[in-house]
């Protein structure tokens, strides 16, 4: 459907009528159910706290990387988590390098409120030195595929990579109690972040005829509907964020409706992702074990 | 001199490779790229209408964007985007389509050393993914100066932050009819000579510098053939990208 120049992007209004008038008779283009999600694979790099996510054709990559600074002065206690969204050229031809466009900085705002107000991080156990040292938790997610509802995708990476990071050890020393020792994870095992729960993005899409609406849309999708509702939450059932940024109205049953739907998709995705931390886990550790048994034979 | 590498290779031995393409699906081109730990992402599009203000108009031109995996973009990153732009300029065909730009996206997924040449290497098999037309291709090999001056290949990061000095050679990869007399043979087929892109970081000999040629020159026939053999489409069912 693309042509070769990078700039002619934009739907034909054959394509968008031929998408809207499927959608009414509750045919996808890719075949899937109006409230299904797409194929989620899990993967992680080599780092501690790598992961690469793929949500059907989409492709998001995070990286989590910590390092010590002072704390802000209203928060002496607690460490910083900060939330930095790439969406590199690769993903889109209409991605332009340089600063963030407003997508960009959409996506950043709604992953970061869903993990910041909702304390999925444990800030407090971040802090080394109170008032002097805390760990800064830096979160880079690079979108590398756009084929439609990065906000999910991203989350996830987010997610997953947060659960894979290992900081390294730090303790005091010194004569005074005051001077911070780092040790480097060849010394001491690096400790994980305290996570109290994983808050999961879920997109709806709304399309002209009220009764529409439409789970995880793709890149084509996106173009034809008139309004859109990212909802964060755990499988808990606890709200951590809603967006629903202007454009169509929707009544409050549809919206009820959804959060519901909501509820039981991020159950689901929540177990999905445990699962693939665990397994890389295990794998880790199962490396760990091939390591020592070469050391000894040699 | 045996020299001891912390992970058992020889001084002539490379990591193993991994190649894959196609593997985005907005991309008119991709790969990735890993050289043991060593991982890169590649991404062309092109060509669009229209060239920068710098750029000659009468050319195609190359625009490259370079991504490293955490922090902003630094000076670092910006010596490597113009690296990769000079030395893909030079194997493309720029007169096919004058006054269009190519956009090459390089995303670093995993830096374990020898991170430009395995960028060169993604990035020429993402431009031959995207069927952007090219002169030859290009393969690129660190080789590094220890500390007793020997010679040793795709060094890690460990090997490299321990060396004297160590060079980023890039090697052209075609065929030629005519082979100029006294030129050693590489392999079966007569290659071209020639480097295309030399960056040195570190202080080592002439003698060194030049044996670092030859070991390198000497590899390429290892590399060209994994990349050629890793190009080739899969099947002659897959449709073109542009359809």
């Amino acid at each position: 459907m693309e042509q070769r120049y990078a700039n002619c992007w934009r739907l034909t209004v054959n394509e968008k009528k031929f998408i809207e008038s499927s959608l009414l008779s509750e045919l996808r283009v890719d075949g899937r159910g109006s409230l299904e999600y797409r194929k989620l694979s899990i993967k992680f790099g080599k780092d501690n706290g790598s992961a690469e996510v793929q949500l059907g054709e989409t492709r998001v990559m995070s990286f989590v990387s910590a390092e010590l600074v002072q704390p802000y002065k209203d928060r002496p206690n607690e460490g910083t988590l900060s939330i930095f969204t790439e969406f590199s050229p690769m993903a889109d031809p209409s991605f332009e390098p340089g600063r963030p466009g407003e997508s960009a900085v959409e996506l950043g705002r709604i992953i970061d409120r869903g993990l910041r107000e909702s304390r999925a991080i444990d800030t407090e156990s971040l802090c080394v030195l109170s008032a002097k040292l805390v760990w800064a938790i830096r979160i880079d997610i690079h979108i590398l595929d756009n084929a439609g509802n990065l906000v999910d995708a991203a989350n996830i990476a987010a997610l997953a990579s947060l659960s894979t990071f290992r900081r390294s050890e730090c303790s005091l020393g010194g004569e005074d109690g005051q001077q911070v020792v780092v040790h480097p994870p060849e010394v001491r095992e690096p400790l994980p972040l305290i996570i109290h729960h994983l808050p999961v993005a879920v997109t709806f899409g709304f399309f002209s005829n009220e009764n529409l609406v439409v789970l995880d849309p793709t890149y084509h999708e996106e173009a034809v509907m008139t309004g859109s509702m990212t909802v964060t939450l755990n499988a808990n059932g606890d709200v951590c964020a809603i967006q629903k940024p202007g454009r169509q109205g929707i009544f409050q049953r549809v919206i009820m409706h959804c959060l519901k739907l909501a509820h039981v998709k991020a159950a689901d995705i929540t177990t999905k992702i445990i699962d693939a931390v665990e397994k890389h886990n295990i794998q880790r550790e199962v490396q760990k074990v091939k390591r020592h048994s070469n050391c000894f034979t040699d | 001199m045996e020299i001891d590498r912390p992970d058992g290779r020889s001084p002539n031995q490379l990591r193993p490779l991994a190649c894959s393409h196609s593997v985005l699906h907005r991309a008119h081109g991709s790969a990735t790229w890993a050289q043991g730990e060593t991982k890169v992402l590649a991404a062309v599009y092109g060509p669009k209408a229209g060239t920068k203000k710098n750029e000659n108009p009468e050319k195609a031109s190359i625009e490259v964007i370079w991504k490293p995996n955490t922090g902003h973009v630094g000076q670092a990153d910006r010596e490597y985007e113009m690296i990769l732009k000079k030395t893909l300029e030079s194997i493309c065909i720029r007169t096919i389509y004058p006054n269009t730009t190519t956009s090459v996206i390089v995303q670093v997924v995993h830096d374990d050393g020898a991170l430009l040449p395995c960028a060169i290497n993604a990035a020429c098999a993402a431009l031959v993914d995207a069927g952007i037309p090219l002169r030859h291709l290009a393969v690129a090999i660190c080789c590094s100066v220890t500390d007793n001056n020997s010679i040793i290949l795709d060094p890690s990061k460990k090997e490299e932050e321990k060396s004297k000095a160590f060079a980023y050679l890039v090697f052209p990869n075609t065929t030629v009819s005519v082979v100029p007399e006294k030129s050693s043979q590489v392999g079966n087929d007569p290659m071209a000579h020639g480097i295309i892109t030399s960056v040195t970081h570190g202080a080592m000999s002439v003698d060194d510098y030049l044996h670092c040629l030859e070991r390198g020159r000497a590899t390429t026939q290892r590399l060209s053939e994994f990349l050629r053999k890793n190009i080739a489409p899969k099947s002659t069912r897959e449709a073109s990208k542009a359809g």
